[in-house]
């Protein structure tokens, strides 16, 4: 009945909406800022919507809700364009679009990978917006599930998974770089007891390590200086022309995209994380039901289109907990709580009762977004591209300009630039060791859930690891990572290997039985 | 050298608009407010508001950035105090703010260093999840009393102001509960809602939604006055438990301040402004949205405010342990 009075007001919303020349200026404008702001480095979505709002006092609420809305969507897809085109994530969600958007675009075929996240993005939103309006209550629901523990393992899965799945060589390098950014995270005062650890009598540490610094640093520097060094020229120029959405690929890659949709709506709907972790969880959840998992890191499609589509299927995730309990599902939600509240809309349970078309017209505008965001992605992405024809030597100290105006943007403080340069250091060198780079920074992003998390639940309990075994989430959670960690070990993969070779020798002997019968 | 005569006279020009801005009366030029909390926050939000209307008053633009960081909103603060005292840089700040010296060694200022404006807050409300027997605040003491420890209590982080009403509340009653501390007020009702805690104090402002569908029983509010939202009066705690006086209220102070060593008449502007822009439409309605108990104090009456704040927050955090310098170095007294 809910969603049946939801879809009603989704329907004249859309209507509304349209008729207005002044909303779709609003729309196409938001979402172009948005796309820049995400395919710069440093700069992110939820900076965007945080800007933005203070913009839209002046507008009314829908106009309002329609510029930030546009600029997340916005801003969550165009994080992919610097992933792809120089391998430095625009945001932390695009990160894992990296891994193989850099691959595709180095083949000379930058332009097709474009196309494909564009609509690959469009449809996740779309397939989010759809969760939005139909299953809010129901999710909002399961996520009363999560406690303190729930909050642990999901955050040490995600520093587990990304360890995993990017290491190139060793699995372990990937772990321990994912425990090195947890170790980073510990740096500043604890949320809890409001305690300093390592911050050595400096102020600017008690705050913590803030990850869009570490983030830059990390990605940027160790790009920077390796592009610098190898004075290597991406072979692109060839096939700029071809920058057509690709609906063929798309089509066979159709289960991957449901897929990758129902788990960014998922990891939306769990309050406190976001748009980078949905794109890894969705990368290796592709890579292992490929058919071709040894394509994925060299430039596979299907992880392009799934990570993709996970990070923009994550924003109306993220808008079902804010609505149904005011609760945002990711930082950039957060800022969107804010601006609501501003507009005079309180989410929570009793937003139905005192706003009741609000979810459907949130629902349109997220369509009416993704929409947007395809047409200007495809006008868009023909004109970036074009960024890979500058040579490096040109090219490389502007995006290091950038870097640091990124670093330094986010909150004004020159102490950014004291954290952004040792990191990348450290990082460019991990990286010539053969870490991968990402799970330091996932480690970064998650520590603190996964530490504070995890005292808070043995606080609760009285000091008692017992719940993760009772609880029925936590315990799902406890199953899966022992099962990542496990499978990646070598008597596994030896004792797995063994299994197949003989289930194919038994099955090999048996189709040759049957084949003898006849004669 | 025409180009040098004409370079010349175009730096002449903009040094005579440089002087002759210099001359005007403030203000003359955009200012900037320095929010020390992050973006979407109640403090982020009312400075917000107050400074839009402010803006109309003073015939200038505000713009408000948020510098966040640190240990009670230090660096921020730090940034703001840098800038030169003309007026052209205000501080947007909270209650928080006023333990910022004993939190950080590079910090040894006190409330006194600025001039306060208040805009308000909202008072802080114990509030139990609807599966508890407890009806009133008295039942809840009695039950604590009889078995200390048994309630799992949520509020924010050790030292925030949501804690240090549970601890005042608890001194002053005698109960003793099982404080579970969240990094903000948010998760705190969050982790009510899933049953990892069965008792929160935050604001009313941040319960409201969850009080009004039921899935927070509020018991009572701890300051002197009974509090009414949506037809629902929740009582005063000070009503049953007559002891409490002694140690609260301890009340959200959100607002913004001004170096305390800027020219009068700048203040004085600002002043005008702040008394016009508390009485606007916007304000009001805002106020009464999110559910706060407008002030509009400046001048002395904030600054004692301020400073009373700062000697119960500056002592509690001081006791918790987590401070770096002693509040009676910095020449804070006890509450």
């Amino acid at each position: 009945m809910e969603a049946l009075n939801a879809l009603g007001g989704f329907f004249t919303s859309i209507g509304g909406l349209v008729a207005d020349p002044i909303n779709l200026l609003v729309l196409f404008g938001a979402v172009v800022m948005g796309i820049i702001f995400g395919a710069t480095p440093g700069l992110t979505a939820t900076l965007g919507v945080a800007l933005l709002t203070t913009l839209t006092y002046g507008m009314n609420q829908s106009t309002a809700m329609i510029a930030l809305l546009a600029i997340y969507v916005g801003g969550v897809y165009g994080g992919s364009y610097a992933s792809i085109l120089i391998n430095i994530p625009g945001t932390a969600a695009a990160a894992a679009t990296a891994l193989d958007g850099y691959p595709i675009a180095m083949r000379g075929e930058g332009g097709r990978a474009l196309g494909l996240t564009t609509t690959a993005s469009a449809i996740g939103t779309i397939i989010g917006m759809i969760f939005v309006v139909s299953l809010s209550p129901l999710i909002s629901e399961l996520a009363l599930q999560f406690t303190s523990f729930e909050f642990f393992l999901l955050a040490f899965f995600g520093i587990i998974i990304s360890g995993t799945l990017t290491s190139p060589d060793l699995v372990y390098k990937g772990w321990i770089a994912g425990f090195l950014g947890l170790f980073l995270a510990m740096v500043g005062r604890d949320a809890l007891q409001f305690y300093p650890r390592f911050t050595f009598g400096n102020s600017q540490l008690d705050g913590g390590l803030e990850v869009v610094p570490v983030l830059i640093g990390a990605f940027g520097i160790p790009q920077i200086i390796q592009v610098l060094k190898d004075k290597f020229v991406p072979k692109q120029a060839a096939k700029l022309d071809r920058i057509v959405p690709d609906f063929k690929t798309i089509g066979r890659n159709f289960k991957h995209i449901i897929r990758s949709a129902l788990i960014g709506v998922g990891i939306g709907a769990v309050p406190g994380i976001g748009e980078d972790i949905a794109g890894w969880v969705s990368y290796g959840t592709a890579k292992n039901a490929s058919k071709t998992p040894e394509q994925f890191g060299k430039g596979s499609y299907e992880a392009v289109v799934s990570t993709e589509t996970a990070n923009n299927a994550c924003i109306g995730g993220a808008m079902i907990p804010l609505l149904s309990l005011g609760v945002p599902g990711s930082p950039p939600a957060a800022m969107l709580l804010g601006a609501l509240m501003l507009h005079g809309v309180a989410p929570g349970p009793m937003l139905r009762i005192d706003h009741p078309g609000f979810i459907g017209e949130i629902s349109a505008i997220l369509l009416l977004a993704s929409i947007a965001m395809w047409i200007a992605g495809m006008l868009l992405a023909k004109q970036v591209v074009k960024v890979l024809r500058i040579p490096p030597a040109i090219f490389m100290p502007i995006i290091a300009v950038l870097a640091v105006i990124g670093s330094y943007a986010l909150g004004t403080k020159v102490f950014n630039l004291y954290l952004m340069v040792p990191v990348g250091i450290i990082a460019y060198f991990l990286t010539e060791m053969g870490y991968p780079i990402a799970p330091l920074v996932i480690g970064v992003i998650l520590g603190p859930m996964a530490d504070q998390n995890l005292r808070r639940g043995l606080m609760i309990s009285g000091g008692s690891f017992a719940p993760i075994f009772t609880r029925p989430v936590a315990l799902i959670l406890f199953l899966v990572i022992v099962f990542t960690i496990v499978s990646q070990l070598p008597f596994y993969k030896r004792w797995m290997g063994d299994l197949r070779s003989r289930v194919a020798e038994r099955r090999q002997a048996r189709s040759s039985s049957g084949a003898n019968k006849p004669e | 050298m025409k180009r040098v005569f004409a370079l010349v006279v175009a730096l002449a020009l903009v040094a005579g608009f440089a002087f002759a801005a210099a001359e005007q009366e403030f203000p003359a030029r955009d200012i900037t407010t320095i929010v020390v909390w992050g973006a979407g926050g109640g403090t982020d939000t009312s400075v917000r508001v107050i400074m839009g209307e402010m803006a109309n008053e003073l015939g200038v633009p505000i713009n408000v950035i948020n510098v966040t960081g640190g240990s009670a909103g230090s660096v921020g603060m730090a940034e703001a105090y840098s800038r030169d005292a003309d007026g052209y840089t205000l501080a947007g700040l909270s209650e928080s703010n006023t333990t910022t010296g004993v939190m950080v060694a590079d910090w040894d200022n006190t409330v006194d260093v600025w001039d306060w404006f208040l805009v308000g807050g909202s008072p802080d409300v114990v509030s139990v999840t609807p599966d508890l027997p407890y009806e009133t605040i008295d039942d809840l003491v009695a039950a604590a009393q009889a078995a200390p420890g048994s309630i799992k209590a949520g509020a924010g982080g050790a030292g925030s102001i949501h804690h240090v009403n549970l601890l005042a509340f608890e001194q002053g009653s005698g109960a003793d509960f099982d404080f579970i501390p969240y990094d903000g007020s948010a998760p705190s009702q969050n982790a009510a809602m899933t049953g990892e805690v069965q008792l929160v104090v935050t604001s009313v402002a941040e319960q409201a939604e969850l009080i009004r569908a039921g899935r927070l029983r509020p018991l009572a509010v701890l300051v002197p006055d009974a509090f009414t939202i949506s037809g629902q009066t929740i009582p005063s705690a000070f009503d049953t438990i007559p002891a409490l006086a002694e140690v609260l209220p301890i009340q959200q102070a959100i607002g913004f301040a001004i170096r305390a060593d800027a020219p009068e008449e700048v203040k004085a502007k600002i002043g005008e402004a702040f008394e016009a822009a508390m009485q606007s439409d916007t304000v009001q309605q805002f106020g009464e949205e999110r559910f706060y108990v407008l002030s509009g104090a400046y001048g002395d009456e904030a600054k004692e405010i301020m400073q009373g704040l700062q000697s119960s927050l500056s002592w509690a955090v001081w006791e918790q342990g987590i401070g770096v310098d002693d509040p009676a170095s910095l020449g804070i007294p006890r509450p």
